[in-house]
């Protein structure tokens, strides 16, 4: 019972990252209508930027999260243009279009990375940033300040989000906006300040998911963008685009299988197990398990 | 009289022949193509590599070159990509005596082929001898086989530790690192300990609670890291987060000692075992020279296992082509070839940045394994152990 | 013939096969990723059935493309008429399983990988003459079906289904039928490529076959155009090529560059860089028709 109690934490844990990322990618997803299947790597962009102000100012957190913060916003107001000019004829949202252009800023990204960044190596963040010691250490169950900080955050931030989103008039303003904007500026939306305000939401939600995954994970490299990419795509996919609370769950869920696979069967063998596991499910319910949202 | 004048003749004949080797050779300067991954995720490994290689290149010209001739190495970029590796191994067989490389094993696999066919010795240094010999003559190895190479390391790390009776490992599923978990065991098992299921680590993990709760879950009593040295070290926290004290009781494999081990590990490695084929501590004026300009051009990091290996192999290069008299002369490429590859799958007593070994059939046979402890980021020597020749 | 440039024909055949393997279903939408397992699947199989066997290459060969329409065919059943999401995540399903199935294989090499393909032939200009003529045949052959299926009606029924499936269906067009068809027919060619890129390097191992191939397949389409079957002919040979004539400093950002075309191909020109009007142009103009309005095909 111990060890199946910690394999579930481990996997609350790693499902958080999911739920970070997939949350990140959701948002954008509805406030500008672009898939942005490179959102991972964008994230540890802003983590290397945040360990490099970290090591510039003697680890001052509050400079390294405004950093983070600063560095995601300034790339989606970067990258949203040229999502914008690709979508500007279709109707609807264009996924090979959306996807190729991000992947290819992806690419840009990774090999930026293990190119400039600290002659390739991984990156270490302080252990202060992970809080310390575990809060809660009963036999093999351990519970880390930073785990608990990237769950919280990540089930405020879904909530957060849903609120804002659906339930209040700035909100109703961003989706307006990414799903017609000829219709919002009908209307009297401003298009201009709108359309900053909600990258820089999501450029904030970007800087303080790349501070948490820091906390989480202690360190970076330039391949984890990568290796989380697919996994995100697929948590999104099969959540339903665009649905918080689906990406919140299926997030989740997908870390607590890879950890009891990891953890009773094989490691090697988790990626395929989670991934027919998904496979099943989106042939079952092609529009995902929560429904689109988009 | 007769045999002083014999000797005098002898000895002037001697010199005037080796003054004409040298002064015979076709080059105003040696290019020694190396195929390295510069970028890529391996990037920052073929960037020490690179280094090394420089370095080794200066220091022979500061010393007046090979056979009086200017020895420059040209890196070229294979990215661990297999369709750019081929290609410039292709090219590199048109006219080169010899190369480094390539890094990483996809390449190899992919281009070694190309330099067999054409019988030019293309130096692997830093992978196992099992990928190498695949490619014998036109190959050396740098490292033993496996089968001999383990059983007396893990034996002699078990064997400090009387309360050693399971041992379990971690695995990541690359390359030889399962061969190297699965050649641990024959000496662990003669160790007396007991060896548990391995834990396979993929690839692509990035968090390692469920592993390490795994490994746990066996009780064991001792730990053997085959991962990359970000992962060792993310689960060396992970185990004294759940509890591990008995740091000694952990080893890490060569490959898996690295600069991410010290960074991303930090203190919480302070105690744990690592073994490899570099000992820091040489004495010895060209290693502390290596090691200062290492370090000075590294932020401080010291220079890691395999950082010396191509430096090595430059210096077994410049060797082979002065002991041979190899001129470079194009007219003589394939037999030059073959002289430089024969001298380096046999040299005796070749004198290494840190040691000297000999070569049998193009892998070495007396290259001894240290163990070490990690203490503040520094290595210290626990047990060499000597293989056998 | 010099040997880069056997290794750079050889492997551009390999790129642009592959491009139309992915070209082929992404005609009616479906980004098919399944066919870099296939590669996989079939290069392995084959590289046992010769190494292990001691089967004849051409037999294994054709082995390798049947393996690759069995895999095809089976899960075209159950995706052959699935949202793009689902097609994409049973590619990315499908190379996870043939990656950690071949790792846990020792049959197959396991993570070490395998060594050692003979040369065809028993000679190795026998061996490079026979693999180009093989590849660069079916590059004609290929590229022949690709080019009568753009220009019939099962091509224009694709055309639609990528406009609108709900649409095309109330036209009478079987989808499900059309996908098994279009991935079928991919992943055979897949299976054939993985065999012939394996006995190129005359080896295998797991990392030539990787989702970083996915990124390369998606730029040599999309920079060279998705919409017709010239865009991978020219942008495989240009894209792979030429980064080979770059000076180190500059080859060593070369990934870097990919992306950045990939990105301003698409936002400058979306349908890439050779599009069916341009195609149509240059038929018109060979068959000396004069210029006609080129029938719509993709937006």
């Amino acid at each position: 019972m111990e060890v199946f109690i910690a394999q579930v934490i481990n996997g609350i844990s790693l499902g958080s990252i999911y739920l970070l990322l997939v949350t990140g990618f959701n948002l954008l997803l509805l406030v500008a209508m672009i898939i942005h299947f490179a959102y991972p790597q964008v994230v540890v962009l802003s983590m290397y930027i945040i360990w490099l102000v970290l090591g510039y100012t003697g680890n001052n957190l509050l400079l390294g999260t405004l950093a983070g913060v600063a560095s995601s916003i300034l790339l989606n107001l970067i990258s949203a243009p040229l999502f914008q000019k690709v979508m500007e004829k279709r109707g609807e949202v264009d996924i090979n279009s959306t996807m190729v252009v991000s992947m290819g800023m992806g690419m840009i990204i990774t090999d930026v990375l293990s190119h400039g960044f600290n002659k390739g190596h991984p990156i270490a963040f302080p252990d202060t940033l992970a809080g310390g010691d575990a809060i809660v250490r009963i036999g093999l169950i351990s519970i880390l300040p930073g785990q608990v900080y990237a769950f919280g955050v990540g089930v405020v931030a879904v909530s957060a989000f849903f609120w804002l989103l659906y339930k209040t008039r700035p909100g109703r303003a961003f989706r307006a906006i990414a799903e017609d904007p000829s219709g919002a500026r009908l209307v009297g939306i401003p298009l201009l300040k709108t359309g900053l305000q909600s990258y820089a939401l999501s450029g904030l939600l970007g800087g303080l998911i790349a501070l948490l995954l820091a906390a989480l994970l202690g360190s970076a490299s330039s391949a984890l963008g990568e290796q989380v990419a697919i996994k995100v795509i697929a948590v999104s996919i099969i959540a339903g685009l665009g649905n918080l609370v689906g990406g919140l769950v299926v997030g989740l869920s997908l870390g607590i299988v890879e950890a009891v696979v990891q953890g009773y069967i094989s490691g090697t063998w988790s990626n395929v197990i989670a991934f027919v596991i998904m496979l099943v499910v989106i042939l079952a319910k092609p529009n995902g398990l929560f429904g689109l949202k988009i | 009289m007769k045999k002083m004048a014999f000797g005098v003749l002898a000895t002037l004949l001697l010199t005037t022949g080796l003054g004409f080797a040298q002064t015979n050779v076709a080059v105003s300067e040696w290019q020694i193509p190396f195929l390295n991954c510069l970028t890529g995720p391996l990037a920052s490994h073929g960037s020490m590599y690179q280094w090394s290689t420089n370095q080794a290149a200066a220091d022979i010209n500061k010393a007046g070159g090979i056979a009086g001739k200017p020895v420059r190495v040209i890196g070229v970029d294979t990215a661990n990509d297999p369709q750019k590796g081929t290609v410039e191994m292709a090219r590199i067989v048109k006219e080169s005596l010899v190369a480094l490389g390539p890094v990483p094993e996809p390449v190899i696999m992919a281009a070694m082929p190309i330099a067999v066919e054409n019988q030019m010795l293309s130096i692997t240094g830093t992978t196992s001898y099992e990928y190498a010999s695949k490619f014998f003559p036109w190959s050396v190895a740098w490292f033993p086989p496996y089968p001999k190479r383990f059983p007396p390391l893990a034996k002699g790390w078990a064997g400090q530790f009387s309360d050693m009776k399971q041992v379990i490992q971690f695995v990541e599923p690359f390359g030889p690192w399962p061969m190297m978990a699965e050649a641990h065991v024959a000496g662990l098992k003669e160790a007396g300990a007991n060896v548990l299921k391995p834990v396979e680590v993929p690839s692509d993990a990035v968090t390692f609670g469920p592993l390490v709760v795994k490994a746990l879950e066996q009780k064991p009593d001792g730990i053997i890291f085959c991962c990359n040295a970000e992962k060792v070290a993310k689960m060396i926290k992970e185990l004294k987060s759940r509890g591990w004290q008995k740091m000694d009781h952990i080893l890490v494999f060569s490959s898996g000692d690295d600069a991410p081990l010290y960074t991303v590990g930090g203190e919480d490695i302070n105690g744990i075992q690592v073994y490899n084929y570099v000992n820091p501590d040489i004495d010895s004026p060209r290693w502390n020279a290596f090691k200062t300009a290492f370090m000075k051009d590294h932020n401080g990091m010291p220079p890691f296992s395999l950082s010396t290996n191509y430096y090595d192999a430059l210096f077994m290069i410049k060797e082979a082509i002065e002991k041979t008299g190899v001129t470079g002369d194009p007219k003589k490429l394939k037999e030059e070839r073959k002289k430089i590859a024969d001298y380096c799958a046999n040299v005796k007593g070749f004198q290494g940045l840190m040691f000297s070994w000999d070569m049998k059939d193009g892998g070495p046979t007396n290259k001894p394994l240290f163990i070490f402890e990690i203490q503040g980021g520094k290595k210290k020597l626990v047990k060499e152990i000597k293989l056998a020749g | 013939m010099p040997l880069p440039l056997y290794y750079f024909l050889s492997i551009t055949a390999v790129n642009i096969l592959m491009s139309w393997a992915l070209y082929v279903p992404y005609r009616m939408a479906h980004l098919h990723f399944l066919v870099v397992a296939n590669m996989a699947i079939s290069g392995y199989a084959a590289a046992y059935m010769v190494l292990s066997l001691h089967l004849p290459f051409g037999l294994a060969l054709l082995a390798g493309f049947a393996i690759g329409a069995a895999v095809g065919f089976l899960v075209a059943l159950f995706i052959g008429d699935a949202p793009t999401f689902a097609v994409v995540i049973v590619g990315f399903t499908f190379i996870y399983i043939a990656r950690t199935v071949i790792e846990n294989t020792e049959a197959v090499g396991g993570t070490m990988g395998l060594f050692g393909l003979p040369n065809i032939g028993g000679d190795p200009a026998v061996h490079r003459w026979t693999i180009l003529s093989i590849l660069y045949g079916l590059v004609l052959l290929v590229g022949f079906l690709i080019h009568r299926f753009d220009h019939s009606q099962l091509g224009r029924a694709a055309s639609a289904a990528f406009i609108d499936k709900d649409l095309t269906t109330s036209l009478g067009i079987d989808i499900r039928k059309m996908g098994i068809l279009l991935q079928t027919f991919s992943c055979t060619l897949a299976g054939g490529c993985g065999v012939l890129y394996g006995f190129i390097y005359k080896s295998f191992h797991l990392d030539y076959f990787t989702f970083h191939v996915v990124g390369i397949l998606m730029t040599f389409i999309f920079v060279g155009g998705y919409t017709t079957l010239w865009g991978a002919v020219l942008a495989a040979p240009v894209l792979y090529g030429v980064p080979l004539l770059f000076p180190p400093e500059i080859a060593s950002w070369r990934i870097v560059i990919y992306g950045a075309l990939l990105v301003l191909v698409l936002v400058l020109k979306p349908e890439g860089v050779i599009t069916t009007r341009f195609v149509y142009r240059v038929e018109a103009l060979l068959s000396r028709k004069g210029l006609k309005q080129p029938p719509s095909t993709n937006p």
